[in-house]
C-alpha cells in the first residue's frame, strides 16, 4: 500500500529500566485515503501517545509509521518538522488558534511557515472557509468567534497544507452536542470530498455515526471494533450500533 | 516578519506601552552622552582643535599642563627630530579678568590664560577681528562666549591680581579649557604673568609648560631619549592628562554602560515573559509544523522594529530637548556618536532576544496533545 496511513507494529515506552511503562504496545492499523477512523478509549489507555506518534510529534520505541508508504518513525526533529508540515493536518482539542491572527491570516500562516502566500493559496484558503461556513466571518479574530467557529477554523487549517492526513484530538469535546455534531460532520465531509486518511480520537460516542471504522484502544492495545480494514464496506456506525446494545463504557 | 507584524498591530497598548520604555531608556542615553559631550569639550575643546599631534611634558608631570615645566629652548631642537614637521611652546593658567573696575562679582570672569608663539600652528582662527601680532604682547583674541558676559572687541581687562591689561583684539570659536573660555596671550606675557614671583621659575630659562609637535611620524620614545627629561604623549593622552577631565568622563560613561545593561535587561526580559506567556501557543504552531527559525524569527524581528522606531523616536525627542535646554548648559550633540549608540542600543535589544529565541527551541510540541512527558 503506497497510500494513507499506516501504523505497524508499533509501541512505546516511557522511562528507562525499572521505570520502564509501557504507552503503546505492538499498535497496528491502516486509514486508506477517504476513510475517517475512530480510536475510542478510557483516559490512559495511550491514545494521545498514539496520535502523536502517528502525527510525527513522537518517535516509537518500535514499529512503523508510514505516510504515503514512507516511513517516518526515524526521522530526526526537522525532518518530521517538516512531514508535519506537509503530510499532516492536525485539529486539536480546544480553539487552538493564534490569538493576534484573524481567520484568514490563521490559515494563511501554515503557508507562511512553508515559504511564500502565492494568490492561489489565498483563493483556496478563501473556498475552505467558504466550505466550512465561515465566509463572512474571514476578518474576524478568535475572541470574536464562537466555540463552533474557532473549532471550524481549526478544521479549516489542518486542511490548508493539502495533507495526506488528517489527525484530530477530541474535536468536539469543548462543544455542546449541536455544535459536536456540526464540526464532525464537517471533518467527515472534508474527509470525503478531499480524500484525506482521517484519525479522529474521542470519548463521545456520539459522533461515532460519521466514522468509516472505529478502533478502541485498552491497555496501550488497539483492536478494530467496528468497520473494516477494507474500503467500500458499510457504515461503521451501523455495526457499531449491531455490536454494542449498550452504550460503551468510556 | 509575518507573525511579528500582526501581533505589533493586534496587541498595540501592550507593545506601545512597552516601546514607550525603550523611548525614555535611549533618550536617556543620548542626553547623558549629549552632556558627557558638552562637559568634555568645556575642559578640553582647546586641546581637542589643536592641530598638534604630540605633546612634550616634563618627565614626572603625568601628561598634565600645570605640573610640568621646561625651557623654550627645547622647541628648536624639537624640530630637527626626525618626524617633526613643527613644534611651539605652549603655557597655561587660570586666572580671572576683572571688567572695569572688577568692584563687583559679576565683573569677574573666569578664565584660561593660554600663552603660545603668535602665528605658530597653535593659534586659532578667528571668526571676528584680528589675530595674535609679535609686537603688540598685550593684545589677546579671546572666546567668543566671553561676549555673553559683556566683552567685545577693543575692551582692556584686568587680571586679577596682577597689573597686567589686555587688550581683545578677536574672537575665536569652540575654545575652552577647564570648563573656562579660553584666552590666548603672546608666550611671553603669559610668562610675565604666571611667573611674577621670584623663583617660581626654578630657574629655568624661558619656562613653557609644554612643547607641541606636529608629524604623525613622531616616535616619542626617541624624543625623550634625545631631551632626557621630558615625557611624550599623544594628544588624546594629553587630553586625558588634564586634572579632572578623565572622572568627568569616567562618571558619564559608567552611567551609560549601565544604562545598557539595563536595557538589554528590561527588553530580554519582556520578551521572555511574552515567550513564557506563548509557551502553549508556540507548542501549537510546532505542532501544524513550524520551526524554530520561524518563530525565532518573529520575536527578533518584533524586538528589532519596536527597538528601531523607539530608538529613533529617542533621538528626535534628543534634539528636541537641545533645541530647548538653556544656552550656558554643556550640552553638545555629535550625529556621529548618536548614530554609533543608537546601532549599540539597537544591537544590545537584538542581542538580548536571545534568552527568548532559546526558550523557544525549547518548547516540546507535544504540549499542543495536551501531554508532556
Amino acid at each position: 500500500m503506497r497510500q494513507g496511513l499506516e501504523v505497524i507494529g508499533v509501541s512505546h515506552f516511557y522511562g528507562e529500566g525499572h521505570n520502564r511503562t509501557c504507552a503503546l504496545n505492538g499498535v497496528t492499523m491502516s486509514v486508506m485515503p477517504g476513510e475517517f477512523a475512530a480510536v475510542i478509549g478510557p483516559s490512559g489507555s495511550g491514545k494521545s501517545t498514539f496520535l502523536s506518534v502517528a502525527g510525527a510529534l513522537l518517535t516509537p520505541s518500535e514499529g512503523e509509521v508510514r505516510i504515503e508508504g514512507r516511513d517516518i518513525s526515524r526521522l530526526s526533529d526537522k525532518e518530521r518538522s517538516r512531514i508535519r508540515l506537509h503530510k499532516i493536518g492536525f485539529i486539536m482539542q480546544t480553539s487552538n488558534l493564534v490569538p493576534y491572527l484573524n481567520v484568514l491570516d490563521q490559515l494563511l500562516v501554515v503557508k507562511k511557515m512553508a515559504g511564500k502566500v502565492t494568490p492561489q493559496d489565498k483563493t483556496f484558503a478563501l473556498q475552505l472557509l467558504e466550505e466550512l461556513g465561515l465566509k463572512e466571518k474571514w476578518r474576524k479574530y478568535p475572541d470574536e468567534l464562537s466555540g463552533g467557529e474557532r473549532q471550524r477554523t481549526a478544521i479549516a487549517r489542518a486542511f490548508m497544507n493539502d495533507p495526506a492526513v488528517i489527525l484530530a484530538d477530541e474535536p468536539t469535546a469543548s462543544l455542546d452536542s449541536k455544535r459536536g455534531h456540526e464540526v464532525a460532520a464537517l471533518i467527515a465531509k472534508e474527509v470525503k470530498s478531499r480524500n484525506k486518511a482521517a484519525i479522529m480520537v474521542t470519548h463521545d460516542e456520539r459522533m461515532l455515526e460519521y466514522c468509516d471504522k472505529i478502533y478502541r484502544m485498552e491497555d496501550e492495545q488497539l483492536t478494530l471494533v467496528a468497520g473494516s480494514d477494507r474500503r467500500g464496506r458499510k457504515g461503521a456506525a451501523d455495526t457499531w450500533a449491531a455490536e454494542s446494545p449498550e452504550p460503551a463504557r468510556i | 516578519m509575518f507573525l511579528a507584524v500582526k501581533e505589533l498591530l493586534h496587541s498595540k497598548t501592550k507593545f506601545l506601552l512597552f516601546a514607550v520604555i525603550i523611548v525614555l531608556i535611549s533618550w536617556l542615553v543620548f542626553i547623558l552622552n549629549g552632556l558627557g559631550n558638552g562637559l568634555a569639550t568645556l575642559a578640553a575643546a582647546s586641546f581637542q582643535n589643536m592641530k598638534a599631534d604630540y605633546v612634550i611634558y616634563e618627565r614626572g608631570s603625568r601628561a598634565s599642563m600645570s605640573r610640568s615645566l621646561l625651557s623654550e629652548d627645547l622647541v628648536s631642537a624639537a624640530e630637527q627630530l626626525p618626524g617633526v614637521e613643527a613644534a611651539a611652546p605652549m603655557g597655561s593658567s587660570m586666572a580671572t579678568a576683572l571688567k572695569g573696575e572688577g568692584a563687583s562679582d559679576e565683573d569677574k570672569v573666569d578664565i584660561a590664560v593660554l600663552g603660545i608663539v603668535p602665528g605658530s600652528f597653535l593659534e586659532p582662527a578667528v571668526i571676528e577681528g584680528k589675530g595674535l601680532d609679535r609686537n603688540q604682547p598685550y593684545e589677546v583674541i579671546v572666546n567668543d562666549t566671553m561676549k555673553k558676559e559683556g566683552f567685545k572687541i577693543g575692551d582692556t581687562f584686568s587680571l586679577e591680581r596682577t597689573n597686567l591689561f589686555l587688550t581683545i583684539v578677536g574672537f575665536v570659536k569652540d575654545q575652552t579649557y577647564n570648563h573656562v573660555p579660553s584666552v590666548f596671550v603672546p608666550i611671553d606675557t603669559w610668562r610675565e604673568m604666571t611667573f611674577a614671583a621670584p623663583g617660581s621659575d626654578r630657574g629655568i630659562a624661558h619656562p613653557v609648560n609644554a612643547i607641541m609637535l606636529q608629524g604623525r611620524e613622531i616616535d616619542p620614545a626617541q624624543v625623550d631619549a634625545e631631551f632626557g627629561n621630558t615625557e611624550t604623549v599623544t594628544r588624546s593622552q594629553a587630553i586625558q592628562g588634564i586634572p579632572g577631565y578623565k572622572e568627568e568622563s569616567g562618571t558619564i560613561m559608567m552611567m551609560l554602560a549601565f544604562l545598557m545593561v539595563i536595557s538589554a535587561m528590561v527588553i530580554g526580559v519582556f520578551f521572555y515573559v511574552l515567550t513564557l506567556q506563548k509557551t502553549y501557543q508556540f507548542g501549537i504552531l510546532k505542532a501544524i509544523g513550524a520551526r524554530n527559525g520561524f518563530l525565532s524569527r518573529a520575536i527578533v524581528s518584533q524586538v528589532f522594529l519596536l527597538s528601531l522606531v523607539s530608538i529613533a523616536a529617542g533621538v528626535l525627542l534628543t534634539y528636541g530637548t537641545a533645541a530647548i535646554l538653556p544656552e550656558g548648559m554643556p550640552f553638545h550633540l555629535e550625529a556621529q556618536t548618536i548614530a554609533v549608540y543608537a546601532v549599540i542600543l539597537l544591537l544590545i535589544a537584538v542581542l538580548s532576544s536571545w534568552i527568548s529565541v532559546r526558550r523557544i527551541s525549547k518548547i516540546d510540541p507535544l504540549i499542543a496533545l495536551g501531554k508532556v512527558e
